[in-house]
């Protein structure tokens, strides 16, 4: 290692203190972090842990409540996008901010395309440079290819090469590998070793452990927002880092009960979606809680909505109870006893009502439009629901917009209860939500098992999945590539299943 | 480095994240709420003291009959329009559906036509009434076929129908009022008392047509309120795929949204013709954009899912007010539509602030 341990650095970043708010979520109490030359901090924390609102605050995306910022000994007081750019800050982040129309090489340089004197484009230059640029990160995509006909790995390899063309001092991966293949994770890896070697100091942020000692020097885990501690990457392991990410055992955060697993409530059979799913077939009892995992953009989420009645069929068949079911709509769907925990809560929840709305919506939509609703009931039933699943505040007037990610995932659970679903789909539920509600979450899908409710349960997550589900269907490019049951499956079974290199 | 315990209770800690005003008991927070969120109320009280003691004739009961009567189209279309605006949508159609619904009627009502050599007409009032309230229906049912089906943004679609209904109407009349001197002569008629009283009667000393309005205004909040109807309204317009996720027909509920637009439409149509004796293929020209004015001046968020007809009434009124004050101070006619102008954009302004100041 470069570092040389003995002289006492000026860092190239320090941040003191920082706290940021959002509405009902404290999302950083106080953290410290700092980032030297040529080094790899890396930034270990569960979903909503506040790794995100941390780098945001970096990146002057989102202005901080209070703490102070040091950029090479010099305070910064307000920092805004185009004040954190000008300090050599360039941040990737997780969600891609690409115009999906544009070329690549227009994305590259959105803003600050090269001009000829005459004050046009130039656009020879703008595709060489962008041709350059591309390949330094070793990656063979044609820049003049729209983002839009990109895959999501090509589209973050685009992302990354947008910021680097800036030449930052400091730059921010958020979850870089999340969308990439191991081969293009490793490559990835070099791209990061080149640029430590220039001195660019790295913020690197993961939830993924076993990247922890391939790039970096010293480690933070956060949770909850806030600083648990900051290690050199030698001195932890992997146990470690986990209890310190977790901050609780394992058994407390997936409470997994055994349900009475009985007959197939939900059945699919050679279902098939236009160049997204291909004949997938399976099966849920009730009681049970079948997992399934894929990396991101597998085709879990179109199941999910295919399922729903969200995404039209090509073919096949679903039924329940045993009996052949047409879902067109989501009316179809709930009319079958079906329901669905969107991947975003934002795509369930009417952001302007309150609570007691939000929870009869499933109910309200299957009445004929002229009938008439009981507000009355309709607030009993809220606050039931309110006091069952905690949901805080119990404000029955306060629209559901000013809920923490937690607590609006309960409301449309809530629904769901309230709507008498027999089989339940999450799609990634814990997805942006604290440790604490995540277990909650788990807690009400395992008593909702034992009721006989059947579950599917989607996630990117392994060891959520391996930790609640009593049998795992591994997908792969809109197919099913593998299954095991509880406690036959390993991580490595599910990565092998999902990746497209068998053994890789 | 210190590592801070953490345990599960804290997440019972009472937030303290931003509230809206009453998450909080603060007293000055209150005021400050009532203020912004009862500010289309306090516009127009200030605005009706101001205009009493600028000019004597304001408080004269005349003068508020007439108010009554120039505020009621306005406040009935604006009932229909707030349903729209509620889900999301924008009509523009509503001043031309009006026109048709009034003009067909009235050619009914007052001239003779032949079908399939049978000489039928003139119809009575009572038989030509419902026949506008469903031309209102019909053409509140086209434009919803045209954004649903057509996939078209709901601008466009009212656009293109509003001039297609014009034309029609024009047709319908020869571009003749109704009736013209030619079939007033002819037939020695013109609209119906009972027409003449919905736009200018008074029943016991309250003008028809501003009755009318209070029943549309009425039937429009029960519907919002405590109708399934009127929560799909707010679901689509709150957040479309949340209600399309929650099992709402999006589709079908803006047809129906539309087709009530058209109905409130219709009856404004009625009344109107009913207030100026007469009805022509171009009446209510800009009365489409009144109605959305009134609506937002009222409150109701442009982009949908926040708000209601209580607040387009008070809305109208103000409009009302505001163009019946500027006449009574002498103010040109042209003055006046830049002045409406600019309270329209002020008013719009202040709501967008107050959007803001309640999100964070």
């Amino acid at each position: 290692m470069s570092l040389s341990e003995t002289t006492p650095r000026q860092p190239l970043l320090r941040m003191e203190q920082i706290s940021k708010q959002f509405p009902g979520v404290h999302a950083l109490d106080q953290v410290d972090f700092d980032l030297y030359e040529g080094e790899v901090h890396v930034l270990l924390g569960e979903n909503g842990a506040g790794k995100s609102t941390l780098m945001k605050v970096l990146s002057g995306s989102v202005p901080r409540d209070s703490g102070r910022i040091f950029i090479r000994g010099e305070e910064i007081h307000q920092l805004t996008p185009e004040r954190s750019q000008e300090m050599g800050i360039g941040m990737v982040y997780q969600e891609f901010s690409l115009v999906p129309a544009l070329t690549v090489a227009e994305n590259i340089f959105l803003g600050q395309w090269p001009r000829k004197k005459s004050g046009r484009v130039d656009w020879e230059k703008m595709v060489r440079q962008a041709k350059t640029s591309l390949t330094s990160l070793g990656v063979s995509i044609d820049p003049r290819a729209e983002v839009r006909q990109l895959d999501v790995a090509e589209q973050q390899l685009t992302e990354i090469a947008r910021v680097l063309t800036k030449e930052p001092k400091i730059v921010l991966l958020d979850e870089p590998t999340s969308a990439l293949s191991d081969t293009e994770r490793s490559r990835l890896f070099e791209i990061i070793d080149r640029l430590r070697s220039r001195g660019v100091g790295i913020v690197y942020i993961s939830h993924i452990l076993d990247e922890v000692p391939l790039v970096g020097q010293r480690v933070s885990v956060l949770r909850d927002g806030r600083l648990i501690k900051t290690l050199p990457v030698q001195e932890t392991d992997r146990e470690m880092l986990i209890s310190m990410m977790v901050g609780r055992q394992l058994a407390e955060l997936f409470p997994k009960e055994s349900a009475n697993i009985t007959d197939v409530v939900f059945r699919i059979e050679n279902l098939s979606v236009k160049d997204e799913l291909y004949n997938l077939s399976c099966e849920v009892r009730r009681g049970e809680i079948l997992g399934i995992f894929g990396l991101m953009g597998s085709g879990q989420t179109e199941l999910a909505r295919a399922i729903f009645g969200l995404l039209p069929l090509s073919s096949g068949h679903i039924f329940i109870d045993g009996k052949q079911v047409a879902i067109h709509s989501p009316t179809d769907a709930i009319r079958h006893g079906l329901g669905l925990l969107t991947r975003d809560r934002r795509e369930s929840l009417v952001p302007m009502l309150p609570i007691p709305p939000n929870i009869t919506l499933a109910n309200v939509s299957q009445l004929a439009y002229s009938k008439a609703l009981n507000l009355s009931s309709e607030r009993e039933t809220a606050k039931n629901y309110i006091q069952d699943l905690h949901i805080q505040p119990p404000a029955l007037d306060r629209p559901v917009l000013y809920l923490s990610g937690g607590n609006q995932q309960k409301v449309v659970l809530a629904r769901w209860l309230f709507s008498g679903a027999k089989v339940l789909i999450f799609d990634e539920p814990t997805r942006g939500i604290d440790v604490g509600t995540k277990a909650e979450v788990f807690s009400l899908m395992s008593q909702l098992a034992k009721k006989g409710v059947g579950i599917i349960m989607i996630s990117l997550e392994m060891p959520e999945v391996l930790a609640m589900a009593d049998r795992i269907l591994v997908m792969r490019e809109g197919t099913f590539s593998g299954e095991y049951q509880a406690g036959e499956a390993t991580q490595e079974h599910l990565l092998r299943s999902a990746s497209k290199i068998l053994g890789g | 480095m210190t590592e801070k315990p953490h345990v599960a209770a804290d997440r019972s800690l009472p937030e303290r994240g931003k509230s809206p005003f009453w998450a909080d008991g603060r007293p000055l927070r209150l005021a400050q709420g009532i203020l912004l969120r009862g500010g289309p109320l306090i516009a127009l009280l200030l605005l009706v003291t101001y205009l009493s003691i600028a000019t004597p004739h304001f408080l004269r009961a005349s003068n508020m009959v007439n108010v009554t009567r120039q505020s009621a189209i306005t406040a009935i279309l604006a009932v229909g329009q707030t349903f729209v605006i509620l889900s999301a949508g924008i009509d523009l159609s509503v001043g031309a559906v009006a026109a048709i619904s009034a003009s067909v009627a009235a050619v009914l009502i007052t001239q003779q036509f032949q079908i399939g050599g049978l000489t039928i007409g003139p119809l009575h009032f009572w038989a030509g009434l419902p026949i506008a309230l469903v031309i209102g229906i019909l053409a509140g049912l086209l434009n919803g076929l045209v954004i649903t089906r057509g996939h078209i943004p709901d601008f466009i679609a009212t656009l293109g129908t509003s001039a297609t209904l014009r034309g029609i109407a024009l047709l319908v009349t020869g571009g003749l009022p109704v009736p013209s001197h030619l079939t007033a002569t002819e037939l020695k008629g013109y609209l119906p008392d009972e027409m003449i009283w919905l736009g200018s009667g008074s029943l016991l000393g309250i003008p028809v047509a501003g009755l009318i309005a209070l029943l549309t205004v009425i039937a429009g909040w029960y519907i919002l309120r405590y109708v399934a109807l009127g929560r799909s309204i707010y679901a689509v317009g709150g957040n479309r795929e949340a209600a399309r996720v929650s099992g709402i027909n999006v589709d079908k509920t803006k047809i129906w949204v539309y087709v009530f637009s058209g109905l409130m439409a219709a009856v404004a149509g009625v009344v109107l013709a009913g207030r100026l004796n007469s009805a022509n293929a171009l009446m209510g020209d800009g009365e489409e954009l009144r109605s959305i004015a009134a609506v937002v001046i009222g409150g109701t968020n442009l982009f949908g899912g926040e708000g209601g007809v209580l607040g387009s009434l008070i809305g109208a009124l103000t409009m009302g007010v505001l163009g019946n004050g500027l006449n009574l101070l002498n103010v040109s006619a042209f003055w006046q539509r830049v002045i409406q102008g600019v309270v329209i954009i002020l008013v719009v302004i202040f709501d967008q602030w107050r959007r803001r100041r309640f999100a964070r």
